[in-house]
């Protein structure tokens, strides 16, 4: 596959993670005025229709997943919330909050991800164990301190650097086993998925391109998780 | 594919992944989270001291500007310790491209494969993001100096850009307590190792000629060594005795010697 074409899927990829959650939201649109409305509209103002109308788009709004995540170049751990969509729920979309130990810098560093997950298939091995052989993606992470910066500062000329230090695009594939819990033994969820993922960022790529020194344990991060399928 | 086909590749692959795991095993590029050799230089510059104590003939090599270069650098320091003939190496900074933590331990640990002592200096991409962080733990102070021989190695920090004031870039105060080493150890002669040098775009002009005038007070000033423009190059900036050289970036594949005797030094940049 030529780089052009990889560049137009990671555009098409980026793209649909924005798009996501707004086309869910369009999806459930049209099915908006019900019977119940209807048999009801005598007794209701327009306000009130109005208010409910406010609360179902808000309330396609709330997370459908926790997600919690361990390394990966996002955070020693991650927490964050998700918002899954499509006929087979296959695309994924999350909001994560890393927290990056202090080790040998001044502090403890926070930072943020917007990562886009793509699940193929899923196959089910039993009633309540399925198995996702493919999960893959991208995210932005962005890491909070002054030391870091989205462009360069006015007092470097300007492209000095040519990168940002704060923004990091990565890209990843992964695994994961899913379990369904019954609904009379539903607690937190009800069905928790474990994974792992293989991932590399855009700073390791351009080291790797260029040197037969670095090998895949120099430039791939291994992450875990765990996501708890709430909605 | 089978269930058990599917079941039995994701066991394998996660053995794989967990053996091998701890070098994956990252919070962030930038998270300043070192494993292996700390505090190098000062732990090099031991080992020059009593290795050099009482010659007053020695050699040594100049690297520099290695960054996003390992396969040169390996090169290098291969060709370095084919030789045999040399008893330090100095680097001249920018070991890393983009400050990130990884890239100081890639670095480190082929610098490690010299079989002869070596300090770094630190340059201008290394203060990046979290990077001085890192340098300072892997190599120590950013300002350092030693004796090799009969001669005092002086080794500043001359990134101003990156410090923004927030610390003294150049040091005078550490130059004045070297000039007080001096006296105090009867050296006579000396030489500076900085990764810009003056009225480079990094430098702190504005102290630009006060910095030459600093230099002029050093006795036996021999010469002054430095990186940053990738380019081979020997200048006398101020037009005043004073010559910089500068050792080019790692893959034009040239690494400076320089052999000090009694009379003086002899240079010459050697192609690998």
């Amino acid at each position: 596959m030529t780089m052009k074409q990889w560049n137009f899927k990671l555009l098409t990829l980026f793209l649909l993670m924005l798009a996501g959650p707004l086309a869910a939201q369009q999806a459930e649109a049209p099915s908006e005025p019900t019977e119940a409305d209807t048999l009801q509209t005598p007794f209701m103002y327009r306000y009130d229709r109005r208010l409910e109308r406010y609360r179902r788009n808000f309330n396609s709004l709330i997370p459908q997943t926790h997600v919690m995540q361990l390394y990966g170049d996002m955070g020693l751990v991650s927490i964050g919330v998700g918002w899954d969509y499509g006929k087979r729920e296959q695309w994924e979309t999350n909001l994560l909050l890393g927290f990056i130990p202090k080790y040998n810098s001044d502090k403890m560093r926070l930072s943020f991800t917007l990562k886009q997950n793509y699940t193929p298939w899923s196959f089910s091995v039993s009633d309540a164990v399925s198995i996702e052989p493919l999960m893959t993606g991208m995210y932005l992470n962005t890491v909070f301190g002054h030391q870091f910066w989205t462009h360069e500062p006015d007092r470097y000329p300007k492209g000095y650097y040519g990168f940002s230090t704060r923004v990091r695009i990565h890209l990843f594939v992964g695994q994961s086993v899913t379990l369904a819990i019954p609904p009379e033994k539903r607690f937190i969820a009800k069905a928790v998925s474990a994974f792992y993922e293989l991932s590399t960022c855009d700073l390791y790529v351009v080291s790797a391109f260029t040197n037969r020194y670095l090998k895949p344990r120099d430039y791939l991060r291994l992450s875990f998780g765990l996501r708890f399928k709430i909605l | 594919m089978t269930i058990k086909t599917v079941t039995d590749t994701l066991l394998i692959l996660v053995i794989i992944c967990l053996t091998t795991a701890c070098d994956m095993l990252e919070s962030h590029p930038y998270d300043t989270r070192v494993t292996g050799e700390t505090n190098i230089n000062e732990k090099n510059i031991q080992r020059i001291e009593s290795l050099l104590k009482g010659r007053k003939s020695f050699r040594f090599a100049v690297i520099s500007d290695t960054q996003r270069w390992y396969d040169s650098t390996l090169d290098a320091v291969r060709s370095i310790r084919a030789r045999q003939d040399i008893d330090f190496v100095l680097h001249g900074g920018d070991q890393s491209d983009f400050g990130v933590t990884k890239e100081f331990l890639w670095m480190r640990d082929i610098l490690n494969q010299l079989d002869v002592p070596y300090v770094c200096a630190i340059g201008n991409h290394d203060c990046l993001g979290t990077g001085r962080d890192v340098f300072r733990t892997v190599y120590g102070d950013t300002n350092f100096a030693f004796t090799a021989g009969d001669m005092r190695f002086i080794c500043l920090n001359t990134n101003a850009l990156e410090y923004d004031y927030s610390e003294p870039v150049p040091d005078f105060d550490f130059m004045t307590a070297q000039l007080d080493k001096m006296r105090q150890d009867s050296l006579t002669r000396c030489a500076f190792l900085m990764h810009a040098a003056p009225q480079s775009d990094v430098f702190n002009n504005n102290v630009a000629g006060v910095f030459q005038h600093y230099l002029h007070m050093f006795p036996g000033l021999q010469f002054c060594m430095h990186g940053h423009t990738h380019a081979l190059t020997v200048t006398d900036i101020y037009n005043d005795g004073i010559l910089y050289y500068q050792c080019p970036n790692i893959d034009k594949r040239i690494y400076l010697v320089f052999t000090i005797n009694e009379e003086g030094y002899d240079y010459e940049a050697v192609e690998f």
